[in-house]
């Protein structure tokens, strides 16, 4: 299981190579510009994602957007499609990107948000204190994301990474947040923050 | 994965600790490595309820933002900047040619440093890891630990550039596969076995005694585990005592439970007291009984700390001084680096302190100070870890900055730098 092959992940292209850079030759530096066209392809052109899944990252703390294209860099957040747009990513065009996407404004996605289990989220959410770290609000600050207005499916796919796998990069304080959780608490925690 | 408590052989128990033990477990046993939920209570607490971890930044601190002209030392030492632009810097070790290695947390780098012509260079020698706070050397080889992992890097010294594939000991030692608090702080004892910490996976909770909240200690290959100490909540630096060879720890206390503490603590495995119980999560600092986690008799059978170390002031790296460079009455005094704290409304420590010891207790005073602002309540800069060099110089690392100080003694004729 545990095996030094997880050390050095070779970089793996599959679907997203087709978005690659679509204006940029392959042998210049695409243009700031050129990496925000490639990014909006998944994460929405206006930083609220329509697919499913995929996060928005409109309005997200510049720290946290600059902290998570650093850890997908560096391997410690592998994340399969992003592995292109940032594996050649330096520091400052690490934090004019997190820069462009922190000032867009959020928007809920399309998904319906079910005000039963929202109201039984934010019960949850009382007792975990969810607003301690991610503020009252839930639109995060510094290195803490926004959750309100985030795409539930993302949500609930993100928050059972939290609970069940040694999530890679994480914080570890998330897992602790979400430690002995059932899957149903956690639905109701994402419609719980979506709808904020 | 099975639980390692059952492989544990030959060790002294502390006779107390099995009367605890028997009086606290009453519920059924948990299975292996599975800790209760999270039993804090923020709102008992009183606290600011907005009081969150700040945050590490994983990008280069420019020179000049550096804050070493704010750093205050007593008379007679100097501060310089040794080393910079490795973010996330924390542990250190030396290897025997002189390269210092350093661990990070969340960036997942190990660093290697090397002097050239009295000039650094740092180079980024592993990447991707799982915060890789756990680094020993011994025999040439470079031991790496991240959340429940250890590598084993052989003549590490000779392939700086190129540090190849390493030997994977991860199920020879077979730690626990929960992640938080299980950034690992390691380091080989005079017994030349590799101690490890395993922390509480929680603030608070019940833990499994026979899986977390412990320091162990292992034979270099992963066989033969021991458990040293129990009820620690999470230890993440350890030295031993130049002359009496027992082994200090600094331990940080839990969170939500006021400002005022209970406070982190410095404590002592005094010899022949290896497996004794040091509280977690019944007893906190000097005989606080837990708000929460409620037992008759909390303190009853448990080792009470040698130095309160202040209110969430996470005390991290210690290291005993027994160099030549520093004035006599810093022999065999420990160093202690403390990265200020997050759970607490007028922010504390962002400093390095000593302690002296004399027998089970140690009194602690200021030694680098400076880096807190207490009438803005910022901070600059994060002491985590200190080593001495081989000149006798201390290196403290700055994780807030990605930086380390080399801190020299120039005598107390000298101008304050
Ligand atoms: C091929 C689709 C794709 C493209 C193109 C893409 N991303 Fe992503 N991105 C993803 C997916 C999928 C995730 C979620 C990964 C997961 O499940 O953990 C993600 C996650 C992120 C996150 C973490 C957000 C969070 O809330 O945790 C950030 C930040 C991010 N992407 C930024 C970017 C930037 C900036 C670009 C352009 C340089 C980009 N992405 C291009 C698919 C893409
Ligand atoms: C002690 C602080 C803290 C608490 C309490 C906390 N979180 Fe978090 N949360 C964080 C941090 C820090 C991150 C960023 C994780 C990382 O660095 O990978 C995060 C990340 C997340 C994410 C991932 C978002 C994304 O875009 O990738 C979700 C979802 C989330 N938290 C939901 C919650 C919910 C729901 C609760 C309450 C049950 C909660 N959090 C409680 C600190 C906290």
């Amino acid at each position: 299981m545990a095996s030094a092959r997880r050390l050095l992940r070779p970089p793996v292209l599959g679907l997203a190579a087709a978005f690659f850079f679509p204006a940029a030759a392959a042998a210049q530096t695409p243009t700031l510009a050129e990496r925000i066209e490639a990014c909006g392809a998944c994460h929405g052109v206006d930083g609220n994602s329509p697919m499913e899944k995929i996060p928005s990252l409109a309005g997200q703390p510049e720290l946290f957007i600059a902290n998570q294209l650093i850890l997908m860099r560096e391997g410690v957040r592998p994340v399969e499609a992003m592995t292109p747009f940032v594996k050649d990513l330096k520091d400052d065009t690490v934090v004019a990107l997190a820069r462009h996407y922190a000032a867009l404004q959020p928007k809920p996605s399309g998904e319906a948000a079910d005000p039963a289990l929202a109201a039984r989220g934010a019960e949850i959410g009382k007792t975990k204190r969810c607003d301690s770290c991610h503020l009252p609000t839930l639109a995060g600050s510094a290195q803490i994301p926004r959750i309100g207005k985030q795409r539930i499916d993302y949500l609930i796919h993100s928050l059972k990474q939290f609970r069940d796998s040694p999530h890679p990069g994480a914080d570890t304080i998330m897992s602790g947040a979400v430690a002995g959780l059932s899957d149903a608490d956690l639905a109701a925690l994402a419609h719980y923050a979506a709808a904020r | 994965m099975t639980s390692p408590s059952l492989r544990r052989s030959g060790f002294a128990v502390a006779g107390t600790f099995a009367l605890l033990a028997a009086a606290s477990f009453p519920a059924a046993a948990q299975p292996p490595g599975f800790s209760k939920m999270d039993l804090t209570k923020p709102a008992a607490s009183g606290q600011d309820a907005k009081l969150r971890p700040h945050a590490t930044p994983n990008t280069v601190t420019p020179g000049d933002k550096i804050p070493v002209d704010k750093v205050k030392l007593p008379r007679g030492f100097k501060a310089e900047i040794w080393s910079q632009g490795h973010p996330g810097a924390r542990t250190m070790v030396e290897g025997a040619k002189g390269t210092i290695f350093m661990g990070t947390r969340l960036i997942g780098r190990v660093y290697a440093i090397t002097n050239k012509d009295g000039k650094r260079e740092t180079k980024v020698l592993l990447q991707g890891l799982t915060q890789p706070n756990g680094l020993a050397f011994k025999d040439g080889a470079l031991y790496v630990l991240a959340i429940n992992r250890v590598l084993r890097y052989d003549n590490i010294e000779d392939k700086l550039d190129n540090p190849g594939q390493p030997v994977e000991l991860t199920d020879k030692f077979n730690l626990p596969d929960t992640i938080h608090h299980n950034w690992k702080y390691a380091a080989f004892g005079p017994d030349g076995k590799l101690y490890i910490q395993v922390g509480a996976n929680c603030n608070v909770c019940e833990i499994n005694n026979g899986t977390h909240g412990q320091i162990r200690r292992y034979n270099p290959d992963g066989t033969g585990m021991e458990i040293v100490a129990r009820g620690v909540r999470n230890t993440v630096g350890f030295d031993w005592h130049p002359v009496t060879g027992e082994l200090w720890f600094t331990d940080n206390g839990r969170d939500w439970a006021g400002n005022a503490g209970p406070e982190d603590e410095l404590n002592r495995v005094a010899k022949g007291q290896e497996g004794a119980f040091y509280g977690f999560p019944y007893c906190h600092a000097n005989g606080v009984p837990d708000p929460d986690v409620r037992i008759p008799n909390a303190c009853r059978g448990v080792v009470l700390p040698a130095a309160l170390t202040g209110p969430h002031s996470a005390g991290l790296g210690i290291r005993f001084y027994t160099g030549d460079m520093f004035p006599a009455r810093y022999k065999n005094v420990a160093f202690i680096a403390r990265r200020g704290s997050w759970n607490r409304e007028q922010k504390f420590g962002y400093d390095v302190v000593i302690a002296r010891t004399s027998g089970g207790k140690a009194r602690l005073s200021p030694f680098l100070t400076g880096l807190l602002d207490e009438g803005k309540n910022e901070f600059h800069g994060r002491p985590t870890y200190v080593h001495q060099m081989k000149d006798g110089s201390l290196l403290v690392s700055d994780e807030q900055n990605g930086a380390t100080y080399r801190i020299s003694y120039q005598g107390r004729t000298a101008k304050k730098k």
